[in-house]
């Protein structure tokens, strides 16, 4: 089966004071359609600096590859969720969601309907006509998710979307986006600092290292996941799992800090 | 809510009393004999004053003359002002030629260029709206600018990733985030546009407020000089308001905005 | 897409092209007489008239004259300003009295009180001295306000467990406190003293480049009308240039 994104020697350097600076050094990943990819590794790392490359936001050397085209920029097939909502605070929740259909060649009343369904999705009948600074974290963040969602795209990129939330409402989110994964069955790919949270929805992470980022190793997570979030986050396959990533990442981090002192 | 209005009614009624402190101070001052009465007419003079002027087509018809003047250059200069202020921020090239232009007008008294303006168009409203066309654009411009360029990353990059054009990000993304700024700076140009369409009124004109002012002022009617200048304070306070009022409906989305209602 | 800014020469460079651009087109179109000589005089023309003026001691005794009303003007604002923003914002009661007028003054164009110091204090020096005072004490007020109420309550709570009395609070705490955001409240006004008294000299004479610059314009005498404006515009750059150059240097007025 090919691929749905081809990530091949993707490397990005910034220009300095000082030289430039190599963020990421030559990433390689692949990921099939459906699959649910997290990329995790210690601060600086670049994980996010990749994602904004896939989204096409950032221009890099190497090739990203969608469905086998390489691409140009940013684009409808990819949506984006962002840690800070990145809501457009003069509309309403009703005006953002619908703002992601406008470019899609749709009825204005299949737009509507969209949106209606929408809300109701993500749990916020009541509220459409609320501004985002009305909102709290966890709903702006619906909002965000429902608008990226309207959109329909192929993929979905996601840059730490539940870091600025409490944890509480960070796992009724995970719940939900998992949810809507299993519903949808769209590609995601991921950036988070949380393993836990890695573990608990992907079905693949990899793990990056210290800056120049480079994916240094991959762990394929085969996790029952109809048994409710309880049972699963206290069996033994994933605390194992969640052991093995966990130190992976350590390792990368304590790398980093030696890199620094020496 | 009817039990809210009479606090704020009272509330505005008390912040007015030191206003009426300084008109029992003036009636005192200007009865007293230490000024000569002709230089300082007794607030009852120019009450009276004011009185008939409005009552006549006097007051009325050069007050719009100069509004129309403020107004109108206020409008146009806004209007481009925006426009230059979107461009500059998104075209490296346009802002690289018009900065110098912009940073040099900054700090050129507008009302210097009058002269050169009656010279060119002649004494008149196309002078005076000029004058405070002129006036207005900067404010807009460096508000606009600022205003556009602090617009997120992640606002443009989301945008982008739903499809939407550099075009259409224009006026569906800039400008609403530059709102705010807009806003202030639109409450900048206002003050300067009447100060600019009063003071081309006064250097050559043969209408306007700034004009009637003058002229009271050299025929030595004082007290209907006194009671001139007071329409167009209150005038420029009015106008004030209700821009103040504009903003705080446009931007009823801010954060910076009271909510009347709890979310 | 990203985008990459270009270096600080680069825009330099191009702002010098922008100036010589407009330098170059305005002398061809005069010129060529695109426009009658009484309307755009040659630059040429106009640099020479500049240097004539400069040579006759004309230039240069307007110029003094404008300037000293100006600063005189800026100078009492700022100390009757400073105090009473203070003074604001400290005492309940004086806020109370002076809000209305600040209220009412700010928004209003000072410059229609013209005639009223004309009348009061004649056309010469003093009117416009005053009438400027009376024009940048408000942006002043508000700026010294602003400041003096978002001081740091622990400054002043310090000031009070040291024993400090009144003058020193003020002296010693409060005005350095104030300072950087005075000194911005100065840069708008200054540019504010400038205008007025350009104004108010262009409407009642009285010596001065606004006195001269009308003179000229009702004989028709562009080019020294150009050659002021000029003038004008250089002194109003120069002075924000070391304004801005002030505030590097002394650390007291930056934010």
């Amino acid at each position: 089966m090919t691929s749905k994104i081809e990530i091949q020697n993707v490397a990005k350097s910034y220009p300095t004071d000082s030289g430039s600076v190599l963020a990421l050094a030559a990433a390689n990943l692949s990921i099939k359609e459906g699959e649910f990819v997290s990329i995790v590794g210690p601060s600086g790392c670049g994980k996010s600096t990749l994602l904004y490359i896939v989204g096409g936001f950032l221009s890099a050397d190497g090739d990203v590859l969608v469905d086998g085209r390489a691409i140009t920029g940013p684009g409808t097939d990819r949506g984006i969720v962002f840690q800070e909502y990145a809501l457009f605070p003069w509309l309403t929740v009703r005006q953002n969601i619908m703002f992601g259909l406008e470019q899609r060649s749709l009825s204005a009343q299949e737009r509507k309907e969209i949106t209606e369904r929408l809300i109701g999705i993500i749990g916020l009948k009541g509220f459409e006509d609320r501004y985002p600074r009305e909102l709290s974290g966890g709903m702006k963040q619906r909002v965000a998710i429902a608008r990226t969602m309207a959109c329909d795209p192929a993929i979905l990129l996601l840059d730490e979307p539940f870091g600025a939330l409490d944890s509480q409402t960070r796992e009724l989110m995970q719940d939900e986006l998992l949810r809507l994964w299993l519903d949808m069955r769209k590609t995601v790919l991921m950036v988070t600092h949380d393993v836990e949270e890695a573990v608990y929805l992907s079905n693949r992470i990899c793990v990056m290292s210290a800056r120049p980022g480079k994916i240094v190793e991959e762990f394929d997570i085969d996790l029952d996941r109809s048994i409710p979030r309880e049972e699963l986050m206290l069996s033994e396959p994933f605390n194992q799992l969640r052991n093995r990533v966990w130190l992976s990442v350590r390792q990368q981090a304590i790398n980093a800090a030696e890199q620094h002192a020496g | 809510m009817p039990a809210k209005l009479p606090f704020r009614l009272m509330n505005w009624l008390w912040q007015m009393v030191p206003l009426l402190i300084f008109v029992v101070l003036w009636h005192l001052l200007s009865n007293s004999g230490l000024i000569d009465k002709a230089f300082l007419p007794e607030p009852r003079e120019v009450f009276a004053a004011l009185v008939d002027l409005l009552r006549g087509p006097q007051v009325v018809e050069n007050l719009a003359i100069t509004l129309f003047r403020s107004f109108t250059g206020l409008l146009l200069g806004a209007v481009a002002g925006v426009w230059i202020g979107l461009l500059m921020a998104r075209s490296e090239v346009f802002r690289a030629y018009v900065t110098p232009i912009v940073g040099g007008t900054y700090s050129l008294p507008k009302s210097a260029l009058i002269p050169l303006f009656i010279l060119w168009f002649g004494i008149g409203s196309v002078t005076a709206i000029c004058a405070v066309f002129l006036a207005c654009l900067l404010p807009m411009i460096v508000n606009t600018y600022h205003g556009v360029n602090t617009t997120p990353k992640v606002l443009v990059w989301s945008a982008e990733a739903m499809g939407y054009s550099q075009r259409q990000m224009l006026t569906r993304i800039f400008l609403p985030h530059a709102l705010p700024d807009i806003m202030t700076g639109l409450r900048i140009a206002l003050g300067f546009s009447f100060v600019l369409a009063i003071s081309s009124e006064m250097i050559a004109s043969t209408n306007g407020i700034g004009k009637l002012i003058f002229m009271y002022g050299e025929s030595g009617a004082y007290s209907y000089m006194f009671a001139a200048i007071a329409c167009i304070v209150v005038a420029a306070f009015i106008s004030d308001r209700i821009m103040l009022w504009l903003t705080h409906i446009w931007l009823i989305w801010h954060e910076s905005a009271v909510s009347t209602e709890t979310a | 897409m990203e985008r990459t800014a270009p270096g600080a020469f680069g825009l330099h460079v191009r702002s010098v092209i922008s100036v010589l651009v407009i330098v170059a087109a305005w002398e061809a179109a005069a010129r060529l007489q695109l426009a009658p000589p009484l309307f755009l005089p040659p630059f040429s023309t106009v640099v020479l008239q500049l240097w004539d003026s400069t040579r006759d001691g004309t230039l240069p005794m307007d110029l003094a004259i404008s300037l000293g009303r100006a600063f005189g003007g800026l100078f009492i604002a700022t100390l009757i300003g400073v105090l009473a923003g203070i003074a604001m914002a400290r005492n309940q009661l004086v806020n109370w009295l002076l809000d209305p007028f600040v209220a009412l003054g700010f928004p209003s164009p000072k410059i229609a009180f013209l005639p009223v110091f004309i009348v009061w204090f004649g056309i010469y020096s003093l009117s416009k001295i005053l009438l400027v005072a009376f024009a940048c004490i408000f942006p002043i007020i508000i700026g010294t306000f602003s400041a003096a109420r978002g001081i740091n309550r622990s400054l002043i709570w310090s000031g009070y467990s040291m024993g400090a009395s009144r003058l020193v609070m003020l002296s010693r705490i409060i005005l350095p406190a104030c300072c950087p955001r005075i000194f911005s409240a100065m840069r708008v006004a200054l540019p504010v003293a400038l205008i007025t008294t350009f104004t108010a000299e262009m409407v009642a004479g009285g010596g001065g480049m606004g006195a001269t610059l009308m003179y000229s314009q009702r004989f028709f005498e562009s080019p020294v009308v150009f050659a002021y404006i000029v003038v004008m515009l250089a002194i109003g750059l120069l002075l924000d240039t070391a304004m801005v150059r002030i505030q590097r240097y002394i650390p007291a007025t930056r934010t």
